[in-house]
């Protein structure tokens, strides 16, 4: 039985996501990345030019998005490839996508140990300066910021419980 | 497991259906050249995740006229900004289609399940599935403008 229906869940939610990106950068990206408040109102936005994310079916429907600006997504696809990154090219879409997926991955296996089982769909980015998204109405929306050196960026995670 | 031809008859099949029974309108699938446009220019993409047997993501890709031109019958009301609901029109289309497509990709849609409709729109952005997954890009001509509806799915 999933349990994860209570709107104060989103703060254990919103728990999952920071260990799941830290898992992440510390395996896969070899960086380290400080953790900001997460926000639970929609308030919180990342000046993005790239955000790439990836679809959860199953208990529970939603998305993953990770929203960086253009000097952190070349910095975090040149920890990834260990080689520098000048532009934002197929490289940093691959690598951003890829980050998306294990986040997403990681944030699976915890919420599998709450009983919520999910199903990963395939990773996609979206470039472009002003950019809107948006989730279907009520769904609930949390955003975990996270600072490197060379700036700030955002871990989003929209979701709905499926209907029971 | 249908090939790649077939999945794209059905898929015009379908999305001339829900165009036809759902939104009021009348569809017709366009030049293959016009298929790959990218970046897109003052448009809204609504997408869906396809989760579980097949992995995907199925994505419609409208200019913002066509979009509140849809948005327009589907509320029966003149819209002229891209607002939640034309924000809610065009992930609603993106989540008939996937369910369609489910159908299409699994027998009685059973084992794959969709993530929640979701939409990007903006000026000029650039929308893409990671390198290596099979596409099918299909675009269709409505009485204002072009649309595209795009299936990735994993190899």
């Amino acid at each position: 039985m999933c349990i994860m229906e209570n709107i104060a869940v989103m703060e254990i939610i919103a728990g999952y996501v920071k260990d799941a990106t830290f898992e992440v950068f510390e395996s896969m990206v070899m960086m380290e990345i400080a953790s900001g408040e997460p926000n639970y109102n929609g308030s919180k936005k990342i000046d993005s030019i790239i955000s790439s994310m990836i679809g959860l079916a199953g208990d529970l429907k939603g998305m993953v998005v990770i929203h960086c600006p253009e000097e952190v997504a070349k910095k975090i696809t040149s920890g990834m490839l260990g080689m520098e990154v000048d532009e934002v090219d197929a490289d940093v879409k691959d690598a951003l996508g890829e980050i998306a997926n294990m986040v997403a991955g990681g944030l699976k296996v915890s919420l599998e140990g709450e009983g919520c089982n999910v199903e990963l769909a395939l990773p996609s980015t979206v470039i472009g300066r002003s950019i809107r998204m948006s989730s279907g109405v009520g769904s609930k929306r949390i955003m975990v910021p996270f600072n490197i050196p060379s700036g700030e960026f955002g871990v989003e995670m929209n979701y709905v419980m499926s209907s029971v | 497991m249908s090939g790649l031809e077939e999945i794209t008859d059905k898929l015009v099949a379908s999305t001339v259906e829900i165009f036809s029974s759902m939104i009021m309108m009348d569809v017709a699938v366009g030049n293959d050249s016009e298929a790959t446009i990218n970046p897109y220019l003052k448009c809204i993409t609504g997408m869906v995740g396809l989760a579980g047997k097949r992995k995907g993501i199925v994505a419609v890709h409208f200019p913002n006229e066509v979009a509140m031109a849809i948005t327009g019958n589907f509320l029966g009301m003149d819209v002229s900004e891209i607002n939640e609901d034309v924000q809610d029109a065009v992930g609603e289309v993106a989540n008939m289609l996937a369910g369609d497509i489910k159908t299409i990709l699994s027998d009685k849609g059973k084992d794959i399940e969709l993530s929640l409709p979701s939409t990007i729109s903006g000026d000029q952005y650039v929308f893409q599935a990671k390198s290596d997954t099979e596409r099918i890009t299909v675009p269709f001509i409505v009485s204002n403008g072009v649309f595209r509806v795009e299936l990735e799915l994993e190899k």
